[in-house]
């Protein structure tokens, strides 16, 4: 009988070591072991959600910055900065504006908080910058295409076929200047037009192109937002929705207005793969000008849908101080990073420029927006070095 | 002549230092090898490609806090993790120790949301290149948490997937004890049938498991075969020596005898046995027995995979443990403790005692099992013991079949309709069984 019974210790004792082994191997910790020592919360944004304290990382879009050295643009310079060119009259009085564009595809910048991506950039920045010209103008745009594929710039707007950028591609190393009439007034976009289309646009090769009527526009704060998206991990479809190039930046540093100013957005939409995009305003209406063809709004609304390259202008102003949000109300690319604030301030004597001073709590990282154009100052000139 | 022979034979087993050089030089070759690829990696392979991230997503859990999702770097490089998401949501989180990553390193990615009971969820991670990773729950359930009620609640379940069904066949033993030899082979084989199930079965599930929860990196699938072959050659191996160590204490003659009038024995005869000789009757039992003890630490590595499986199935949130369930497991377990009397049916009449222990061993650790695998889920070592389940299994299954092959004499396994009948019928019964599970 001695020998079932060296069995049953023998059962006994794996039974005993399987379960020391896989005490061992299952000594992950669970949410009981937080550690009382707290550096950062996470959360709490959202009436009603647990907030969190944490010893480790913060993986916050929300309301963490990107380091200006690494970021994919300064939404907050971009918002008002129009370029107006180098300009010059010819001799029938024509005014003459020249802008240098240099495309190049090698850069891997930050996209979104910690999501580092290879941009394809006119100017080193996603979107590229505005150009702003008057009817009539003439427009002298030299690309310099410091890549290493083909890129071109194909205008929307009124110009001949040579000037389309489509079928003549601008070679690595290359340099064209594409020259044309600005016409006719409205708010259009510029984009690489090379093969495959929607590879070179979705990389970034995108920007405005403004085009004021001759008589201009009512004065007033202009602004400029393209909304767009990053497909991080090329399944084409977008990781990321932004307005104006960073997910959620305007959550983290609100666009200071005045109240009862006339504000007015260009609003561009450069979504791809996305069918369409949207523009939502909280607690107001605007006005809205498809194209901005026209000077007479089209609808009076707080929301405006667009397909892709469709674009239009927003006048608006706020009645109450306080803080405002503007959103996809396709509420996906919301959650996602195209969401950002307004703060309607009541102090109209003071300058907007001083208010605008913001200093990230979480990081320390600090930004001066001093060098943005208010847009009321029209005569501000410069093209792209 | 003898002498020169034996000390060739000295030699060529004398270990001389020319040949602890011929030993040692290829392993000196391999580090310097392996220091030069470690050291120069730009000299001798150049690439611009960059490798692209992996990470796994082990485990993710349910609590009043949030979402904690459990995170491995299963990649060929140290990777940051940059962002996470709820169903492709973005939402701020924390992550402990740290986002950076290095090769094999895990974290815990904590995500404070307000997620309802009951709903799908897919947990993303985004790398610092913009990779998205991403874990689907299919019903989201809070955590079992370590208390005294959960750690009894699953007790309760534990025992009544595991011990009550194998107890309950351990009571049919008299009735086998009963059976006519051809009978006998039929329920043996049976026996065989339910075990070849269960060893499919905890291959498969292990299987599963390590495809859909294990990053390719740990290599699950051939680890199963692995860890199976390892414990069927190991536990044979055991099993022999029992058998032998016992053989050595009796006269091989009787053992004989013995084993060939169990198989065309009447009880008349076997009572002749048994009032024969206590050498005897002792020797008749230590073969049945160590089978059947070999059959109930097998069926008990088996439950406790099973208790695994259960306790992470809760813990995942995988099933709503229902008493219907719980019914399919018993009814299904209930054939197990029929596995461990049958071969021990022929032999003395065991004592009740022996017989619980059995039971214990082989239903007992559905309950460990259930609590590891809910309150400390881990998927490696869950294919693991389910691994050593299905080997463990397969050795009873070689060792019900050598039984038969020798109480069966001369006439062999297969041509034998009685267990033919009962193989197929035994792996049936689970197959029906199983689908109320």
């Amino acid at each position: 009988m001695s020998y079932p019974r060296i069995v049953v210790l023998f059962g006994i004792a794996t039974s005993i070591v399987f379960f020391a082994i896989s005490t061992m191997l299952y000594s992950r910790s669970s949410l009981s072991d937080q550690n009382s020592s707290k550096l950062d919360t996470v959360g709490g944004h959202t009436p009603g959600y647990p907030i969190l304290k944490t010893t480790g990382d913060i993986l916050d879009p929300t309301s963490s910055v990107i380091n200006p050295k690494n970021a994919v643009v300064d939404p907050m310079k971009y918002l008002r900065e129009f370029n107006y060119g180098r300009v010059s009259t010819s001799s029938n009085g024509t005014v003459i504006r020249d802008f240098t564009l240099i495309a190049s595809d090698q850069q891997t910048k930050e996209v979104s908080p910690g999501v580092f991506y290879n941009v394809w950039t006119y100017n080193g920045t996603i979107p590229g910058p505005t150009i702003r010209a008057t009817e009539g103008d003439l427009i002298r745009v030299t690309l310099i295409n410091k890549g290493t594929k083909f890129h071109s710039i194909h205008f929307h707007g009124i110009h001949p076929s040579e000037m389309d950028g489509v079928f003549e591609g601008i070679a690595p190393g290359g340099r064209f200047t594409y020259q044309f009439t600005a016409e006719p007034f409205g708010v259009f976009l510029y984009h690489c037009h090379m093969q495959p289309l929607e590879e070179h646009i979705t990389h970034g090769l995108y920007g405005v192109y403004i085009v004021d009527p001759k008589q201009g526009r009512p004065p007033a704060d202009e602004m400029v937002m393209v909304m767009n998206g990053y497909d991080t991990d090329f399944d084409t479809e977008n990781n990321f929705y932004t307005v104006n190039g960073i997910p959620f930046y305007y959550m983290h540093h609100p666009i200071q207005i005045e109240k009862n100013r006339l504000i007015r957005i260009y609003l561009v939409n450069m979504l791809e793969f996305d069918p369409l995009n949207n523009f939502h305003l909280h607690a107001n209406l605007f006005n809205f000008y498809k194209t901005g063809t026209k000077l007479i709004p089209d609808e009076y609304t707080d929301i405006v849908t667009m397909n892709q390259a469709e674009r239009g202008i927003l006048e608006f102003s706020y009645k109450y101080p306080g803080k405002y949000m503007f959103h996809a109300h396709k509420t996906e690319f919301a959650e996602k990073g195209w969401t950002g604030l307004f703060l309607v301030k009541d102090n109209t004597t003071e300058s907007v420029n001083q208010n605008l001073n913001i200093t990230s709590t979480r990081n320390n990282i600090s930004y001066s927006n001093s060098n943005f154009n208010n847009a009321t100052n029209i005569a501000t000139t410069g093209g792209f070095k | 002549m003898m002498e020169r022979e034996e000390s060739n034979i000295h030699n060529t087993y004398n270990i001389s230092k020319k040949t602890i050089v011929f030993g040692v030089v290829p392993i000196i070759v391999i580090g310097a090898m392996i220091i030069l690829l470690l050291n120069s990696p730009g000299i001798l392979f150049q690439s611009s490609v960059k490798p692209l991230p992996q990470i796994s997503i082990e485990k993710v859990e349910f609590s009043d806090r949030g979402i904690v999702a459990f995170v491995r770097n299963t990649g060929p490089s140290d990777t940051t993790i940059a962002q996470a998401d709820v169903n492709d949501r973005i939402h701020p989180a924390a992550i402990e120790p740290s986002r950076i990553l290095t090769r094999m390193a895990d974290a815990k990615v904590i995500i404070p949301f307000v997620w309802n009971i009951g709903e799908p969820y897919k947990i993303g991670i985004t790398t610092d290149d913009g990779t998205r990773f991403e874990k689907t729950v299919n019903s989201a359930a809070p955590a079992p948490r370590p208390t005294v009620q959960q750690a009894s609640t699953f007790a309760i379940i534990g025992t009544y997937v595991g011990v009550i069904p194998v107890m309950m066949g351990l009571i049919w033993y008299p009735f086998i004890r009963r059976l006519s030899p051809n009978k006998y082979n039929f329920f043996l084989s049976l026996t065989a049938g339910l075990l070849v199930f269960l060893g499919i079965d905890a291959l498969l599930e292990s299987n599963e498991i390590a495809v859909n929860n294990l990053a390719s990196i740990f290599n699950a699938q051939i680890l199963i075969i692995m860890v199976a072959i390892v414990t069927l050659i190991t536990l044979m191996y055991v099993s022999q020596r029992l058998i032998q160590r016992a053989s050595k204490r009796s006269n091989p003659e009787v053992e004989y005898k013995a084993g060939y009038l169990s198989h065309s024995g009447s009880d008349s005869e076997l009572s002749d046995i048994r009032s024969s000789s206590s050498s005897s009757q002792q020797q008749l039992l230590i073969r049945p027995i160590a089978i059947s003890m070999m059959i109930a630490i097998g069926i008990g590595l088996h439950n406790f995979g099973e208790g695994l499986a259960i306790g992470a199935a809760v813990l995942l949130g995988e099933v709503a443990l229902s008493s219907f369930l719980i019914l399919g497991f018993t009814l299904h377990n209930t054939t197990e403790g029929l596995a461990i009397v049958a071969p021990m049916a022929k032999s003395r009449r065991i004592p009740v005692t022996k017989l619980v222990i059995m039971g214990l061993i082989a239903g007992g650790p559905t309950i460990i099992g259930a609590w590891i695998g809910g309150f400390l889920y881990s998927p490696i070592a869950t294919v693991i013991f389910l691994s050593i389940g299905a080997g463990a299994i397969f050795q009873v299954v070689y060792s019900i079949g050598s039984w038969m092959y020798h109480t069966n004499g001369s006439r062999g396994l297969l041509n034998n309709h009685w267990i033919i009948i009962g193989f197929a019928f035994g792996m049936l019964i689970m197959y029906l069984t199983g689908l109320l599970v």
